[in-house]
């Protein structure tokens, strides 16, 4: 193991980490103010009786809305705004960047990362992840970076997953997450990630021997991340993939080969025989060219066309969405090749979608940073944050099997009692990890001193005036609170914390 | 000791709860799912086959004898992995068995599609009951039914128990609290009492189990839980789950089905044979259903458990030294109802022939999963034949002779 100087600077600056942190947190937290992240002066929450279409895309397109965020959107129209999010290059970042990007362990290439501790790579990988989608400007861009973590599953307590899968975050999810579908499944059909994570890097045939092909990335590769199951594939196909793909591997030790942070291709390994995937052949002799061959053959067929564009639908619109919105969505994908900003395009932009509002419950991530976005929180992401997460059942990057965290709603009804527990914690300060001051939003909100009605505050979170059961809710508390403590800041609390735990906050 | 405390605390939840003494009968059926397809054969060791050693020239367990790896003998045919040693005792009292090659008519090797067709109790042809075989069930028997009737230790809502009348989704019981920012809870409880009672979806509903069980619990958080007889759990997620299990069973709340999940199963590279991988896994099962056996002592009369996976493996080793997914498993349950000490069916142990189309080389199922789940469910809460078809319409329902 070589010693390098990045080691070496690391345990001199982890002598004085604590120090360091704490001040560099607080300039971070004052950047970030400066550069944007302030609660404007005014806020002119969306009061109608249904949830308002703009709130609705900030909604459903990214994380939520953030003070100001609503206002811009009205600002330059929907279309426009949707054309900016899909070219995320063209949106300064900086803020969140400053947030973001101080975690040295996620730069490295994949075989340097086992330089680092596995706890600080598991933080710093959620951290980041979770700083990304609560501070970047870039909303559809990290939602999609969500969606193809889940599509592109990859379980950090597998093996050595937790090495590598900061680089397949990089190279695979985060530099395909908007550009062409093939060209995301081929970076990870050799993510080293993916390769340890489905056995691939031991899928070997070797010649004159009795080595049966490991089929576990061939049959996910068929089943979850292109066709899915029952959409025309076949035992024998799996089979075939699989032979394709032997002979790919990955080894950390390599650390004399040129391309060591790399997977690579050991011809030995390899089944070099033709092959016939889906009824098209793969000639014998393709080599290291067979999985090129596989992916353009998986990723052309129409079911990946039709089984993409439904779990988009899906994951935008509804659980159930209108089937010729999925046959649109299907044939977008067949006549663009799978170029991904079109499909968005269909779905975003059509009326199914715009009619769709507080149909999708909020898994537990998209809970919290929703929340923490509405209430513009400071937070570092540090373990205070982290761990109702995990309680929620949602640590990113630790779902165990390969078909991700699911979408479907009754797998997260066990988590009601959290969320509630969170949104108290988060609108009382109280919450470790994150810093929530309700006044400027109070004022920004034009709150009056003593003042417990909800109505404002509840349209600046949920898109829409509350309704009269609604109002009628809170007034248990208005009464309870309205005795001893107007307007006191427990009682603020209180209420954004009970409208942060409403059924109307769980859905989007 | 502890369980003079306990026992005050639990006589008042009982009370508070508005339950009979029919409650205290209660027999709790605990569901333990190995996730991700675990290979049985190197649980419940084939010796006595040539076959088995033959296609596992690196992984099959050592017959038994008196190497220190070597299977633990149970029968002329069987022995067990040398990991399963703390329920051995079991065996030989007759509590502990298996049924050898069931399995599905699933042929896609999929885990989710396989879980998911275990736990919702269908065939892969025809069609399908709706909800889980755990929910049909607790719908199908009816009876005054306690509102934690059905836990599931973990943080999300197994398939199985899709469809019950009440659910608990619960870590720790300890953990059931709602924290207010300032003085008590109730103000907070009753407004979203009052916003989860207005909707009448799936999340109102949930809401408003959520809410109800602050009651349930808040009696049993209020003393530390010390298992009897010694029993020594596990450190880990599974054997805390399970004593969470054991606790409420003592506690006489009336729960009649209890998932416990157990993952790390999916064992395609470097599985390990009497040590390694696949032996963590085994032990980790055995010494938390020990744990169980011994803590719960006293209350024998009143849980079962079975063991089930959504797949068992291939007979032959792959060239990374694991299996891949095959097809029939052997299905095991423990209790006093269970006709244990034998491993019935499934000799000699045949393999899917690899030219049909049953999918390649695991065990050729010959028992219907649904069958023996039947079988329990009948056994440990009285169903009806009448009441078994309801909840597995379509199933043959042959009688295996599993359970008394």
């Amino acid at each position: 193991m070589k010693i390098t100087r990045r080691s070496l600077l690391k345990s001199s600056a982890l002598s004085g980490v604590v120090a360091i942190l704490s001040g560099c947190e607080r300039m971070v937290s004052e950047a970030g103010h400066l550069l944007g992240e302030a609660v404007p002066e005014v806020i002119e929450p969306s009061a109608g009786e249904s949830i308002d279409r703009d709130f609705h895309l900030l909604s459903r397109a990214g994380f939520g809305a953030r003070p100001g965020d609503l206002r811009y959107l009205r600002s330059i129209g929907r279309d426009a705004w949707l054309e900016e999010q899909l070219h995320p290059q063209t949106l300064r970042d900086t803020a969140c960047d400053v947030r973001a990007e101080r975690f040295e362990s996620l730069s490295f290439p994949a075989g340097d990362a086992y330089e680092f501790r596995k706890t600080v790579l598991r933080a710093e990988l959620t951290r980041h992840a979770l700083l990304r989608a609560v501070y970047s400007r870039r909303q559809l861009f990290e939602s999609m970076v969500e969606f193809w973590s889940d599509h592109l599953n990859i379980d950090l307590e597998k093996g050595d997953c937790v090495y590598l899968k900061p680089s397949d975050d990089r190279q695979v999810i985060r530099k395909h997450a908007l550009g062409n579908f093939q060209m995301l499944i081929r970076a990870s059909a050799t993510s080293p990630a993916m390769l340890v994570y489905l056995d691939g890097k031991s899928n070997k045939v070797r010649k004159n021997t009795n080595d049966r092909p490991n089929e576990n990335y061939a049959r996910e590769l068929l089943e979850l991340h292109t066709m899915g199951v029952h959409n025309g594939y076949t035992q024998q196909d799996v089979i075939e993939a699989a032979r394709c793909l032997s002979g790919w591997t990955f080894d950390a030790r390599r650390t004399f080969a040129l391309n060591q942070n790399d997977a690579f291709f050991r011809p030995d390994w390899h089944d070099d025989g033709s092959k016939i995937v889906l009824g098209q052949a793969i000639p014998a002799g393709g080599g290291a060219g067979d999985v090129d061959a596989l992916v353009r053959i998986v990723c052309t067929h129409p079911s990946t066309a039709h089984f993409i564009a439904t779990k988009l639908c899906r994951h935008f619109v509804s659980l159930s969405p209108p089937p010729d919105l999925v046959e649109q969505t299907a044939e977008t994908f067949i006549r663009t090749e799978g170029d991904i900003k079109s499909l968005l395009r269909v779905i975003l932009k059509s009326e199914a979608f715009a009619t769709s509002q507080g149909q999708l419950l909020k898994r537990p991530f998209k809970f919290m940073v929703s929340a923490l976005r509405a209430t513009a929180a400071d937070t570092h992401a540090d373990a205070g944050i982290l761990e109702p997460l995990h309680r929620m059942g949602h640590g990113l990057f630790q779902y165990p099997t390969p078909d991700g965290y699911p979408e479907t709603e009754l797998p997260w009804m066990g988590t009601l009692l959290w969320r509630w527990n969170f949104a108290l914690a988060l609108s009382s300060n109280r919450q470790p990890g994150v810093h929530f001051d309700y006044k400027p939003l109070f004022r920004a909100l034009g709150g009056k001193v003593g003042s417990l009605d909800p109505s404002s505050w509840f349209a600046h979170f949920i898109g829409r005036r509350p309704s009269n059961e609604e109002v009628g809710a809170f007034e248990t508390l208005r009464s309870d609170f309205g005795k001893q403590s107007a307007g006191s800041p427990e009682g603020v609390a209180a209420m954004i914390g009970l409208i942060l735990s409403s059924p109307a906050f769980q859905r989007c | 000791m502890a369980g003079s405390s306990s026992d005050s605390s639990i006589s008042r939840l009982r009370f508070a709860s508005g339950e009979g003494s029919d409650g205290d009968q209660t027999h709790t059926l605990i569901c333990i799912f190995l996730r991700g397809g675990a290979d049985t054969l190197n649980v419940w060791v084939p010796y006595a086959d040539d076959a088995y050693y033959r296609q596992r020239p690196n992984l099959a367990i050592p017959r038994p004898g008196n190497a220190r790896d070597a299977a633990i003998r149970l029968t002329d045919l069987y022995a067990l992995h040398p990991s399963m040693r703390p329920l051995e005792e079991a065996f030989k009292e007759g509590r502990l068995g298996a049924v050898q090659a069931v399995g599905m008519d699933n042929t896609s090797g999929s885990h989710f599609e396989c879980q998911d067709q275990m736990e919702h109790g269908d065939a892969a042809d025809g069609e399908q009951a709706g909800g889980g075989w755990l929910g049909r069930f607790l719908r199908v028997k009816k009876r005054v039914r306690s509102p934690l009737s059905a836990v599931a230790i973990g943080t999300a809502l197994p398939e199985s128990l899709r469809g019950a009348p009440s659910v608990s989704v619960i870590e720790r019981i300890a953990d059931i609290a709602l924290k207010a920012p300032i003085g008590d809870a109730s103000v907070l409880k009753s407004v979203l009492g009052s916003l989860y009672g207005a909707d009448s979806t799936l999340l109102g509903e949930h809401g408003r189990e959520t809410l109800s069980l602050f009651q349930r619990v808040s009696e049993l958080q209020e003393h530390p839980y010390t298992p009897e007889n010694g029993a020594l759990y596990g450190k880990d997620d599974f054997s805390a789950g399970l004593s969470e299990v054991a606790r409420l069973i003592k506690a006489r709340v009336g729960l009649e089905a209890a998932c416990v999940d157990l993952g790390g199963w999916d064992t395609h590279f470097f599985q390990g044979s009497a040590s390694g991988l696949h032996s963590e896994r085994i032990k980790t099962l055995a010494t938390g259903l020990s744990a169980l056996e011994r803590d719960l002592k006293s209350y024998r009369a009143r849980y079962t458990v079975i063991i089930t996976t959504e797949f068992g493996r291939r007979i032959y080793e792959n060239a990374s030294l694991g299996t891949d997914h095959g097809r029939g498993f052997a299905f095991t349950a423990l209790g006093d109802r269970v006709r244990g000490g034998r491993i019935i069916g499934g000799w000699p142990i045949e393999a899917v022939d690899e030219s049909t189309i049953l999918g390649p080389g695991g065990i050729l199922p010959k028992v219907d999963f649904r069958d023996v789940f039947a079988e329990v469910l009948s056994s440990c809460h009285g169903l009806s034949p009448e009441e078994c078809a309801a909840v597995f319409p379509s199933a043959p329902l042959t009688l295996i002779g599993l359970m008394a």
